[in-house]
């Protein structure tokens, strides 16, 4: 997710940046300005009609993966992990899982805001959600591959917010 | 109505004075920020080691100083060029500079003296929940400083409120809705200035209604803890300020393009129908698509994100199509004279437009649930921000030099614009991509994967810190001698 969003940045950033560089060249030879109005007017229109598409196209396609509330993508019903932040801690109920297994962190938050964050090895964002005291988020999540795993304080909570780390093993699962 | 009531009014020297020292405050300001920006880059890439503490102050300060200096030159910005058309008070100018200075001390003095790290945010209830890294005094002298600066700006847009419909009979007329619905057979509505001008009022005002109550919440509940409240609703209502906030500052900014262009192209910038709708759209959705900044609080309405991911998208359409496109077809072919202003304000489009890419990217709920939070979000908006609106403003000080003090640019000013571009792309691209590969925003220290791109934002802002120093040095040592009047200087090509 992270490179597709990466790459498509780069795309579209890379061609605005070539219309103004065009543009630019372009810009020093003076003409008549209604000629282009004109035509320009004419190209804002493919241009609308081509980003609405593209948005409409993105929206449609993001908006069938919703992370809230997803039916988990394993049979049976999830493991419950209850998950608790407090300055500057993660109180989880269990910190291990297996492969596969469905699990639903139940997300909540005893004094500020905190962010839980799911790493990998590579340190890379598996998917989060906030905690938030007074609410409990639910985040389901089925872990595919065996490993370390880190959870991360994503909201900003203070001077150790940065120690808010824990470790979260997924085990090998031999059933599977 | 129509664009031919252009330069109504002339600003009293007092005017011309105030809005000087904002400029002068704004260039001083923006360039002690940066280095504060560059520190922080310094220590998350294990250059130079700054405490934890110290860092998280320099965070708060960064971020609150930026957003505060982006917003009094920007509205400096609307305030120059909004008062040839309508008669604002110089009264409220002056007083909304008192009231902003006032509100800076308390914040520095909460954050210096008292070590008030909470970040510019202020999340709620972390002013009064810092696990004993700060006191009361320290919360209520940042909240409150925060709340004299909100209410110096409540004061200038209820002023520019008043100044709108006392000329145009209605804020609804200001936006066009004669013409938009059919009601005027005018072809053009009110000048580009004052439709922006309306927006910015309008999305700010409400924006400081929620930002003032938010923070009188946060005063509270420091002050007597057995006050609480919901952490959800304060959260809506700090992102509801927030986000218009900081978004009102392009919007403001962008006058300067409005302005700025049609005098070096010698074309003229109208609000077509087109123009006017998508200013409306932009007044609407960027009052209610802060809800993006909460994707990762499931316990919001899901309709309520969903909303808030198709309404980002859709605010993206009027600067793309409309404000962008304009740009671009008053340039091509126009003859322009190319200098620091109008390079500036062109470069600004450029970093405003290339922004709104990884933000709508960022917008998209399945991508935020691994990039909230990451170094992608202050990538995103350090470009928009860092090359589009602080480009509008670097553009309106060498635009002021220009017309008033009659500055002609030296190579030493476009070698320092490029430099300031190119790096400030370069930061912006480390940002991106730390985010990429998992760096949270707001973490004092990195993990070893992430330093090398810590290690290059810091070389990128090195350079955009001295070609920054450029311009602020320029502006400052030309600002005594202006006086020169607008039409002796010439802005068109071959008219020198």
């Amino acid at each position: 997710m992270q490179q597709s969003a990466w790459y498509i940045s780069l795309l579209f950033m890379a061609l605005i940046i070539f219309v103004f560089v065009v543009v630019f060249f372009q810009s020093g030879r003076r003409t008549d300005y209604a000629p282009i109005q004109k035509k320009g007017y004419r190209i804002r229109r493919f241009y609308l009609a081509t980003l609405l598409f593209i948005l409409i196209y993105a929206g449609v396609i993001s908006l069938k993966q919703l992370p809230y509330d997803q039916p988990v993508f394993a049979a049976g019903d999830p493991i419950v992990i209850e998950v608790n932040a407090i300055q500057f801690n993660w109180e989880m109920s269990s910190n291990q899982v297996k492969v596969g297994e469905p699990v639903e962190f139940a997300v909540t938050s005893s004094d500020v805001n905190h962010g839980f964050g799911i790493y990998d090895e590579n340190m890379i964002v598996m998917t989060q959600t906030q905690a938030m005291p007074g609410y409990t988020n639910k985040l389901y999540y089925t872990f595919t591959k065996p490993g370390k795993y880190q959870i991360l304080c994503l909201e900003y909570c203070g001077l150790a917010h940065h120690y808010m780390v824990a470790d979260f093993e997924v085990l090998p699962n031999e059933e599977a | 109505m129509g664009n031919s009531d252009t330069a109504l009014h002339t600003s009293s020297r007092a005017a011309q004075r105030t809005i000087r020292i904002y400029m002068v405050i704004s260039g001083i300001v923006l360039f002690s920020m940066m280095i504060l920006g560059f520190l922080m880059l310094l220590s998350q890439g294990e250059i130079y080691i700054i405490d934890d503490l110290v860092l998280y102050e320099i965070m708060t300060i960064h971020g609150t100083g930026m957003i505060g200096i982006g917003a009094l030159a920007a509205a400096a910005i609307m305030w120059h060029f909004l008062s040839q058309y309508v008669q604002l008070s110089t009264g409220i100018l002056i007083a909304n500079l008192v009231f902003f200075l006032i509100g800076v001390l308390l914040v520095l003095i909460g954050v210096l003296k008292y070590n008030f790290a909470g970040a510019w945010t202020f999340l709620y209830p972390l002013p009064a929940m810092s696990g004993g890294a700060w006191n009361v005094t320290a919360s209520v002298l940042y909240l409150s400083g925060m709340l004299l600066i909100g209410i110096g700006f409540i004061l200038f847009y209820l002023d520019v409120a008043r100044a709108l419909i006392v000329k145009y009979g209605s804020l609804g007329k200001t936006l066009g809705w004669p013409i938009i619905f059919g009601k005027s057979k005018e072809k053009y509505g009110p000048p580009p200035t004052v439709v922006a001008s309306t927006m910015v009022t309008i999305v700010n005002l409400t924006a400081m209604v929620a930002g003032a109550t938010v923070l009188v919440i946060n005063l509270i509940n420091v002050i007597a803890p057995e006050f609480t409240f919901d952490a959800l609703i304060a959260k809506n209502l700090t992102y509801a300020f927030g986000h218009i906030f900081a978004n009102s500052i392009i919007y403001m900014g962008v006058i300067a393009v409005y302005e700025i262009l049609p005098r070096y192209t010698n074309r003229p910038w109208k609000s077509n129908k087109i123009f006017l709708i998508a200013w409306n759209m932009s007044t609407l959705f960027t009052i209610i698509i802060y809800p993006h900044h909460l994707f990762m609080d499931f316990a919001m309405p899901q309709w309520v994100l969903i909303l808030a991911q198709i309404l980002s998208y859709m605010n993206g359409i009027p600067a793309l199509v409309v404000t962008a496109f304009g740009a671009i077809m008053i340039v091509y072919r126009s003859g322009i004279r190319w200098d620091m202003a109008s390079g500036f304000i062109f470069f600004a489009m450029l970093g405003w437009i290339t922004g709104v890419v990884p933000a709508i990217v960022d917008a998209t709920i399945t991508v935020n649930s691994v990039m909230h939070n990451t170094k992608w979000v202050p990538g995103h908006f350090h470009m928009y921000m860092g090359i589009g609106a602080v480009s509008m403003i670097f553009g309106f000080m060498y635009y002021l030099i220009r017309t008033e003090a009659a500055y002609k640019d030296q190579p030493v000013d476009r070698v320092s614009m490029w430099t300031y571009v190119l790096f400030f792309f370069g930061l912006c691209g480390s940002f991106l991509f730390s985010g990429v590969v998992g760096a949270p925003r707001r973490w004092a220290v990195h993990a070893p994967e992430w330093v090398p791109y810590d290690k290059l934002g810091a070389l990128c802002a090195l350079f955009v810190i001295l070609a920054t120093a450029t311009f602020v040095i320029r502006f400052l040592s030309r600002v005594g001698s202006m006086g020169v009047r607008v039409e002796d200087v010439p802005l068109l090509e071959g008219d020198a």
